[in-house]
């Protein structure tokens, strides 16, 4: 309890720390009104990645194919929505078929992570590693490894519209992120992936559905990443199979600074949203100053190492506290 | 006292302020078998890792040969010759026999370049030297755990052990391996080989030991020949209490009414044969076997976590197929499972947690969202009616005894309001003094109709608790014994291990 | 022994290669020709080194994702240096490569045994701070062929001997291939044939019996870590030399993904204790032939993925299947 507390402490006063030097070295541009609507229209399509890792890895495992299950819903929306023009619907509905499509895309794929891990028994790290391949390799066919473009103006909105000057995308996230806080929290499935992620046996043990909890919990990470596949080819008005391939790495080190166990057990989304947050204001902070993306990357792994290391020594800190507490217990019964 | 292959002298050592050790002294002369016993955490396990050079006594001295040391590091206790056999073995199950064998003695002597033959030629070598015969090249994850153990003693035996500590050595295996694994010993100490022998389980102390030093809450009782204790008086010198209680009585009345449970003719190959009993509400039935005599496999199945070839299983009457413990629960069994560190408890999250996991969908709000207030209400609710000793339901399950824990595994299942619970080893790795709680909660249960299930090693506990006890061998029910408060200790265990057939016939 | 070799997954393997082989044969016979067979080891040798010192850290059990990021980096410091310093010296080069490797691997086996930390989530750390840090100080920039220092161009093209096809070109076996082969033959060594090699294995079946036998974990840690880095170092030069240019941005993204998938597909577990060199090799040959020989089946190039993708999904589900049926019986369902 205490340890999650205090890492979301943690990341909050990283998050003060880094928009306070930047607000202070950029003290016009970076509180800007547009820098703000910048970050908040580049943090969603990973943000949702690395949600999406997240609850993976709450249940011990790990979704590597997030990007390529973005490039298959992508590429899928992608074809319904630039052939507006030629099958004739009203656009809207188009918008809502593709944006469907694309969901669905998701759902069968996160189907099939979820039946490779939980009734093959395939470790997630390598059954993601393999359906990754194959997600991506279909979104390549479909498109004959070309790009697709030319979306309807209207589907723009998703990725480049402002509601009240709110970025439409951030809007998204904000409700999503919401959702899955409310899941881990508050439903039977988060409550089941959490103690699943904790002890599978003990989990089995327990009456636990262990297969269905695993299954939905990879359904629901290719769900947050069909999302994020809409944002993005809104965002860039098209489709191309591999983009974002950079977000995987990264969706799995802000799982991790977020707190996440990646074996398993514990992960916060307020940790997760947080170390977004961070990461996203070093990133538009570095750009600004004039750093280039490599430094802005070496930046990203440095912190990721600070926080692990820093990690190691609080929950020394606490195993010693916690220890002493249970030795005097016993010895007191 | 020269002949002493080892002397600990004077032992404290503290954690953080709580003391696990108070001027411990312990002797073992060369080739004598000697017995450690102590509750948990009694400070046991603490001294054997002081003997080991695994953690350093605050104050004392280990003389070992005639050597005294203030501090020991591992591998000068590896040296002397000392070596420790943890419960769990410390083998490498993906390697093969021979290499388990030698690679810590080549660790130890610095070795660089191998090969499989020179491997071989070791372990063949050791597993010569006690008379045992396993196939070098099989590994060792494949072994049952017996001969798991005799790979562990004989690569004790390659490092040049004058002294082996065995910890726990007998709660896995079988009767009969048990007895072998006595004899394997006798032949070390023929040869002037050293033993200390870790134990809980009382029967087995005066079977092998010559010498028992008894341990309690970090202090030491004493040194007693073995010859001189017997149960009774060694469970009050491991807990400065004893112990009595009458048996359990079902009122036998109750068996006009019909069973609650019923299981005909229950057969899986390999596992168990043509199991058959019926099941009153307000009993309590011990099932009594060795490990391997298919008594949890049955339980497993009743619980849905394990399949049958034949045989149907009916509740009040009417045929279940019980495929998954969700579809148990649902019909109202319960399993509480004998390793409850890795099957019972989820050791690292909140004791909340814990007790609320079986019964989630009842706490679900019209939004289909759990419902706090209502959840912490059930989980105060369970911590008071089975006084787990906790100042909230939020700490880690982590920080409680192993009587405490125990009573979050039963509240677990109790919340689901099971009619039938079965329960393997309720009391295993419990205090003495908590087990005799556990059973005031178990028959407090069935006085109140509830029907239970009692898989247990331990025939003392049986015999205290059951109305009827079966004693199942090699997959078989092989005696119901109905007239319990009849049976003596010595007599229930010859018919369990088998010692007198013509008894059992 | 036909009973040993029908349990073992390099057998089952190594018929799907070969069934591969000659289903591309039958449909155009191009293939199978000692040419075809000599470039696909000049294309595929150095994602084989990367394989093997990846087994090597996957059999004690962690994961390495840094090696990517090493070779590249290894490389472009490299052809940087032979540059500014107008040398042409293979030795220098391969030098400065293995030595980026070698401190990159020691810093990897610094956070991971000093503090304990997931090996994954570790060389995740250092690939991006060490490799976006040499991007910020050398730029990324590519090395065209005209400015690469001569000694890359003639370790590329340096054959073992020559033949001469009907038609009249030559083409011949790679220096490359004597490389694997060296690096094969010490890897075989150090597994096979030394207490080490043992001890890697017997870390990913039981680390905590390893740390009480008093071995030295955090030596071997350094030791594995390095010589992962070193043999990414020697890859970077390869793959430099191979296709004659030196992009900073190359090695990242397509080496990752086919080195661990051919690493699995050879039958290594991921948690550690259990895999061979066989396999691996195996693994990567099956990778390789997916990935440069689906166009002499008439298949477009597109497809490559796809069945990368399709062959890797089945592969590991089939050995876990199996693993998991062979459990069952054992009443080890429980085991998670």
């Amino acid at each position: 309890m205490n340890t999650k507390r205090s890492n979301n402490l943690t990341l909050l006063v990283l998050f003060v720390l880094v928009s306070g030097v930047m607000v202070v070295s950029l003290p016009t541009i970076f509180p800007s009104l547009r820098n703000m609507q910048n970050m908040g229209r580049q943090l969603p399509e990973y943000g949702l990645l690395a949600l999406a890792n997240m609850l993976a890895m709450i249940t011990g495992g790990i979704d590597l194919s997030v990007v390529s299950i973005t490039s298959l819903s992508g590429v899928l929306a992608g074809l319904v929505l630039s052939s507006y023009q030629t099958i004739g619907l009203p656009t809207d509905l188009t918008i809502g078929i593709a944006i469907a499509v694309a969901l669905c895309a998701a759902f069968l794929c996160g189907i099939f992570n979820g039946a490779l891990v939980a009734f093959a028994g395939v470790p997630a790290i390598i059954a993601t590693l393999g359906s990754n391949g194959l997600f991506l390799g279909v979104a390549v066919v479909l498109t004959k490894g070309a790009g697709i473009i030319g979306f309807p103006p209207a589907f723009l909105f998703f990725g480049n519209g402002n509601v009240l000057g709110i970025p439409t995308q951030f809007l998204i996230f904000v409700v999503v992120a919401s959702l899955v806080g409310l899941l881990l929290n508050k439903t039977t499935q988060g409550f089941r992936m959490v103690m699943y992620g904790t002890n599978p046996l003990v989990s089995r043990f327990s009456g636990i559905n262990n297969e269905m909890v695993v299954v939905k919990t990879y359904i629901l990470s290719a769900l947050l990443s069909g999302i994020a596949a809409i944002i993005m080819i809104s965002g860039v008005n098209s489709v191309r199979p591999g983009y974002g391939s950079d977000y995987l790495l990264l969706s799995v080190l802000i799982a991790v600074m977020g707190g996440t166990d990646p074996a398993g057990g514990f992960g916060t989304t307020l940790g997760v949203v947080l170390a977004i947050f961070v990461l996203q204001v070093l990133q538009s902070g570095l750009v600004i100053l004039g750093f280039s993306p490599f430094f802005r990357k070496s930046a990203f792994g440095f912190l990721l190492l600070l926080i692990v290391v820093f990690q190691f020594y609080r929950s020394r800190y606490f195993q010693l506290r916690l220890s002493s507490a249970a030795a005097r217990e016993k010895l007191q019964v | 006292m020269a002949d002493n292959v080892l002397e600990v002298k004077h032992i404290f050592k503290a954690y953080q302020g709580v003391q696990a050790l108070r001027d411990v002294s312990l002797s073992v002369g060369r080739g004598e078998v000697h017995c450690l016993v102590g509750e948990n955490g009694s400070g046991k396990s603490t001294l054997i890792k002081v003997i080991g050079g695994v953690v350093a006594p605050d104050r004392g001295e280990i003389v070992i040969g005639g050597r005294a040391h203030a501090r020991l590091q591992a591998i000068e206790a590896i040296r002397e010759g000392i070596q420790i056999i943890y419960q769990d073995l410390s083998l490498y199950p993906n390697l093969s026999v021979s290499e388990n064998i030698s690679l810590n003695q080549m660790i130890e002597k610095g070795v660089r370049l191998t090969t499989r033959k020179k491997m071989q030629a070791l372990a063949a070598k050791g597993l010569e030297e006690i008379g045992e015969t396993i196939d070098l090249d099989e590994r060792v994850e494949n072994l049952s755990i017996a001969r798991k153990q005799i790979v562990a003693i004989t690569r004790a035996l390659t490092q040049g052990a004058k002294l082996i500590i065995m910890d726990e050595p007998t709660t896995a295996i079988t009767r009969g391996e048990v007895e072998h694994l006595f004899s394997v010993i006798s032949g070390l100490k023929a040869r002037g080989i050293s033993i200390v022998f870790v134990s809980h389980k009382l029967s087995e102390v005066f079977e092998i030991a010559e010498s028992v030093t008894v341990l309690r809450d970090g202090n030491k009782v004493g040194d007693y020949p073995a010859a001189e204790l017997d149960d009774a008086k060694l469970t009050f010198l491991m807990t400065g209490q004893s112990f009595t209680s009458s048996p359990y009585r079902f009122d036998e009345t109750r068996r006009g009414e019909p069973p609650l449970l019923e299981v005909r003719g229950l057969t899986k190959t390999g596992q168990f044969t043509d199991i058959s009993f019926s099941l009153w509400p307000g009993e309590i039935l011990g099932i009594v076997g060795l490990v391997g005599s298919g008594r949890t496999e049955v339980a497993l199945t009743l619980f849905g976590l394990n399949s049958r070839d034949a045989g149907t299983i009916l509740m009040d009457g009417k045929p279940v197929d019980v495929k998954s413990p969700e579809e148990a629960a649902k019909l109202g069994i319960a399993y509480l499972p004998e390793d409850r560190l890795n099957q019972g408890l989820f050791v690292a999250r909140a004791i909340g947690d814990n007790i609320v996991v079986t019964i989630l969908k009842s706490l679900l709000s019209r939004l289909r969202l759990i419902d706090r207030p209502k959840r912490r209400e059930v989980e105060n609710r369970w911590i008071e009616r089975l006084k787990i000793k906790t100042p909230t339901a939020a700490a880690a399950a982590f920080g409680l005894s192993g009587g405490n824990q125990q009573r979050v595994v039963l509240a677990k299942w109790l919340a689901t309001e099971p009619r039938v619970f079965i329960l393997d080893g309720p009391t295993v790795g419990i205090d003495i003094s908590s087990k005799s709680n556990i059973h005031e909660i178990i028959r407090n249960l069935a006085e109140h109709g509830m029907a239970i299930v009692m898989i247990s090693d331990e025939i003392p506990e049986v015999l205290r608790n059951c109305n009827r006890i079966l004693v199942m061998r090699k997959g078989r029910i092989e005696r119901e014994i109905r007239n319990v408060h009849e049976m003596t200790e010595e007599r229930l265990f010859d018919v369990v291990t088998a010692r007198r057939p013509e008894e059992v016939q | 022994m036909v009973k040993r070799l029908l349990r073992r997954n390099e057998t089952y393997l190594c018929f799907v290669v070969i069934a591969f082989c000659a289903t591309v044969t039958a449909v155009n016979p191009a293939f199978f020709t000692l040419q075809n067979f000599f470039d696909l080891l000049h294309d595929s040798s150095g994602s084989a080194i990367l394989a093997v010192g990846f087994l090597v850290i996957l059999l004690s059990g962690g994961i390495d994702v840094s090696f990517p990021a090493v070779a590249i980096m290894g490389q472009y410091i490299a052809v940087k240096a032979l540059i500014a310093l107008h040398v042409s010296s293979l030795a220098l080069a391969l030098a400065i490569s293995c030595g980026v490797g070698l401190v990159f691997g020691a810093v990897n086996a610094f956070f991971i045994s000093f503090f304990n930390i997931s090996t994954l989530i570790v060389t995740l750390g250092t690939s991006g701070l060490f490799y976006g840090a040499m991007l910020q100080v050398l730029g990324s920039a590519g090395v065209y062929a005209s400015v690469l220092p001569n000694c890359f161009k003639v370790f590329g093209r340096t054959n073992v001997f020559q033949l001469k096809t009907l038609t009249g070109s030559s083409y011949g076996l790679s220096v490359f291939a004597l490389v694997l082969a060296g690096v094969v033959i010490l890897s075989w060594i150090i597994l096979r044939r030394t207490l080490l090699g043992r001890v890697i294995y017997a870390m990913g079946g039981n680390m905590e019996a390893v740390r009480r036998s008093g071995v030295n974990i955090r030596a071997i840690q350094f030791f594995m870590y390095c010589y992962m880095g070193l043999l990414a170092g020697v890859m970077g030069v390869m793959s430099g030399s191979l296709i004659q240019y030196s992009d900073p941005t190359y090695i990242v993204d397509t080496e990752l993904l086919p080195v661990l998938a051919g690493v699995m597909l050879g039958g290594a577990s991921i948690m550690g204790g259990a895999g061979t060199i066989t396999g691996t090799l195996l693994g990567m040959a099956l990778i390789a032939l997916l990935e440069k020989n689906l166009v002499l089946l008439g298949i477009p190039s597109y497809w490559d993925q796809f069945f990368v993708g399709v062959v890797l999904v089945v592969g590991v589900s089939v050995t876990h299947i199996q693993r998991r049926i062979r459990g069952r019986r054992q009443l080890s369902l429980l085991r998670e």
